[in-house]
C-alpha cells in the first residue's frame, strides 16, 4: 500500500477519515500496519502490502 | 404452478451465490484464473472486453478510476499501463496478491492501488472517482441494486459494467458451472438503472455463442466461431442471440 492512498479511502462504515498506523515499511510501500478510523475507532489492518477495508462482519475471524 | 418455479429458481440462484463467493476466494482458483479462463480461445473474450472497457472510459490518461470485483488485475493493470489512476477493490486477498505482483512487473505500481473490500459499502467519500467499472460482477452479485447504488455513489461522471443475459446460450451454460451465476433481462437493467439513478448513454451486445465455448477450444478455431458469432451478433435478430451486454451510464 503506498501512502497516497490515504487521500482516497475512508472508513467504509461512516464514511470518515482514518489515521495510519505502519508496522513494517518496505522502501516506499506500507506492508503491514492499521487504518483507524478518526470518529468510530474502528481498525482495519493492512496485510501483506494490501489494505483490507472489509467491513468487521466480512472479515475473517483469524487473519492470514 | 408458475410461482412456484419462480420462487424456487430465485432460491437456488441465492444459495448458489453464496457458494460462488466461497469459489472465488479459494487460493488455487486465484492462481488458475488467468490460466485457466483467458487461455486458448478466451483470449479473444480477454481482447474484447478489454476493448470494451477501453471504448467506454475513452481517453484514460490522468483519469481517475475505480474498477469493482478487480480479481488479479486484468483491467486494473492495462488501465494503469495507459496512464490513469487507477484503485482495485477485490473481496478476495489472494486475487489481489496475483494484481500485485503484477502490477510491479508492469511496472505501475506508482499509479494503481489494490484493496480488500465490500462492494456494497465502499471505502470512498462521495464523487472520489471519473470511471467506475465493474467487469463480470454482477453475474456474482447478490445484491445489484444496491451495488449499483455505491457504484454510482463514488462516481463523478460514469459507471460501466456487463451482464450475462437471459434467455441466450448463457441460460444453458449456466447449468454447467461450479459457482451460481446471475442473468439479467434488458428489462432488469433498465429497472437498476432507474433505481441507481444512472442514465444510459450506450449498450452494446456481443457473444451468441457462450465464454465457455471458447475457453475450451484451440485459437484457431475460436477464430472460425469468433467470425460466425460477430456475423450472427451483426444479423436483425443478432442482439436477441447476445450472451452478454455492455452497459455504458453516466451520472446525471
Amino acid at each position: 500500500m503506498r501512502e497516497d492512498l490515504m487521500d482516497i479511502i475512508c472508513c467504509p462504515l461512516d464514511k470518515h477519515e482514518l489515521d495510519l498506523e505502519v508496522i513494517r515499511r518496505d522502501d516506499d510501500e506500507i506492508m503491514e500496519g492499521r487504518l483507524v478510523c478518526t470518529e468510530c475507532g474502528e481498525e482495519y489492518p493492512v496485510e501483506d502490502g494490501i489494505p483490507n477495508l472489509l467491513p468487521p462482519d466480512m472479515r475473517e475471524e483469524s487473519p492470514a | 404452478m408458475c410461482f412456484s418455479i419462480v420462487l424456487w429458481t430465485a432460491g437456488r440462484t441465492q444459495v448458489q451465490t453464496v457458494k460462488g463467493q466461497e469459489w472465488y476466494q479459494e487460493d488455487d482458483i486465484a492462481e488458475e484464473y488467468e490460466e485457466k479462463r483467458f487461455s486458448r480461445g478466451g483470449r479473444l473474450i480477454d481482447r474484447r472486453e478489454k476493448q470494451a472497457v477501453l471504448d467506454a472510459i475513452g481517453p484514460v490518461e490522468d483519469r481517475d478510476v475505480l474498477e469493482i470485483a478487480c480479481g488479479t488485475g486484468r483491467f486494473t493493470v492495462m488501465l494503469a499501463e495507459r496512464g490513469a489512476n487507477v484503485v482495485g477493490l477485490d473481496i478476495s486477498g489472494p486475487m489481489l496478491q496475483q494484481g500485485r505482483e503484477k502490477a510491479q512487473r508492469a511496472g505501475v505500481s506508482e499509479n494503481m492501488d489494490l484493496m480488500r473490500g465490500d462492494a456494497g459499502r465502499l471505502p470512498f467519500p462521495d464523487d472520489s472517482f471519473d470511471s467506475v467499472i465493474a467487469m463480470r460482477f454482477f453475474h456474482l452479485a447478490d445484491q445489484p441494486a444496491s451495488f449499483l447504488s455505491e457504484m454510482r455513489r463514488v462516481s463523478r461522471n460514469q459507471v460501466f459494467f456487463d451482464t450475462f443475459n437471459r434467455f441466450t446460450t448463457r441460460s444453458l451454460y449456466n447449468w454447467a458451472l461450479p459457482m451460481g451465476s446471475r442473468l439479467y433481462s434488458r428489462w432488469e437493467v433498465s429497472r437498476l438503472l432507474d433505481s441507481a439513478g444512472l442514465h444510459l448513454v450506450d449498450d452494446d451486445h456481443d457473444f451468441a455463442f457462450p465464454y465457455g465455448l471458447y475457453r475450451e477450444i484451440p485459437n484457431e478455431l475460436a477464430s472460425v466461431f469468433r467470425d460466425l458469432d460477430t456475423t450472427l451478433i451483426s444479423s436483425p435478430l443478432g442482439k436477441r442471440l447476445a450472451s452478454v451486454s455492455y452497459w455504458h451510464t453516466r451520472v446525471p
